[in-house]
């Protein structure tokens, strides 16, 4: 947990990167593309690593689409974002591993959890992996101060 | 028939279709979910309304013999809609002399979040001046609802 004033973002960006996540996930699981999928888990490493400021689909949004929707009218935190870039990139490493590794059900499963991830933000603007983090942290040793 | 459809989209993986369409039966069903029951507020049951939950959260320091009603709420640092509800929440108070507000983060507290069996985020527990839990709700209430439910509990009588 960062202490600092937390930086945010527009949040007109994180949803229309889900859109994209969404769009280029289910043409993954159409062609069954261990390397479209590797493509994508890389662009939520670079979220989850760089923050919004570098990822892809957030620059594309900040160059592309913003100019022609206007000034934001909403921000937020992009610390919850930048953890659900993080649980999409476990989700979608694990699609790579099965698809480029030969067990193409793993990779379609795998991919088809992230997707639903991805679709529900983008259509509700949800955030299951940040939902996510309360449980993992749960089930740690408790380690009192 | 999904053979069928494999049949007719060639080249496509079939395994890929099926998933595609559960993912899609899967989202539409949380977004159907989310849109009626997320952060409604859940009336105590019976056996917990004295005694367990109400103990737990006079150990984090709640004291609800202080305001009509108190609210706490556990949030963590991941988790968006924790901030909006904060921030409902405060301005709440600020027009409720009624109302208290605890704002716990869960992450410190894991303890109580295990024997509170709070599983998301923000999970918010409403307590009456006597300490009895009169409900609980996870996930962001809907602005309208939670006004009502404080409102219920302290507005009138101030």
């Amino acid at each position: 947990m960062s202490q600092s004033p937390a930086r945010t973002v527009d949040v007109r960006g994180p949803r229309f990167a889900a859109w994209v996540t969404s769009a280029v996930l289910a043409v993954v699981l159409l062609t069954a593309s261990g390397w479209l999928a590797a493509v994508q888990a890389a662009v939520f490493a670079v979220g989850a690593a760089a923050g919004l400021r570098s990822a892809p689909y957030a620059v594309l949004f900040r160059t592309l689409v913003a100019p022609r929707l206007g000034p934001a009218r909403e921000r937020e935190p992009e610390a919850p974002v930048r953890f659900a870039q993080f649980v999409g990139l476990v989700f979608a490493g694990v699609g790579v591993a099965g698809y480029l590794l030969g067990v193409p059900v793993l990779g379609a499963v795998a991919t088809g959890l992230a997707l639903v991830a991805a679709l529900l933000n983008a259509a509700t603007g949800f955030c299951l992996g940040c939902e996510l983090y309360l449980t993992v942290r749960r089930v740690r040793p408790v380690r009192t101060a | 028939m999904p053979i069928g459809t494999v049949g007719l989209v060639r080249g496509m993986s079939g395994t890929g279709l099926a998933v595609l369409a559960v993912a899609l039966v899967l989202t539409a069903a949380a977004s159907w979910w989310l849109r009626t029951r997320d952060g409604r507020l859940r009336t105590a049951q019976e056996e917990e309304g004295v005694g367990g939950p109400t103990a737990v959260l006079e150990g984090l320091g709640v004291r609800p013999a202080d305001a009509d009603l108190t609210v706490v709420q556990f949030s963590t640092a991941f988790c968006g809609p924790c901030r909006t509800t904060r921030a409902r929440l405060q301005h709440l108070q600020a027009t409720r002399p009624g109302l208290a507000y605890v704002h716990v983060d869960a992450e410190s507290h894991l303890e109580a979040v295990r024997e509170l069996d709070v599983r998301r985020t923000p999970t918010l527990f409403y307590l009456d001046r006597e300490g009895r839990l009169l409900g609980r709700s996870s996930g962001a209430p809907r602005p309208e609802e939670l006004t009502a439910v404080v409102d219920a509990h302290t507005g009138a009588r101030s």
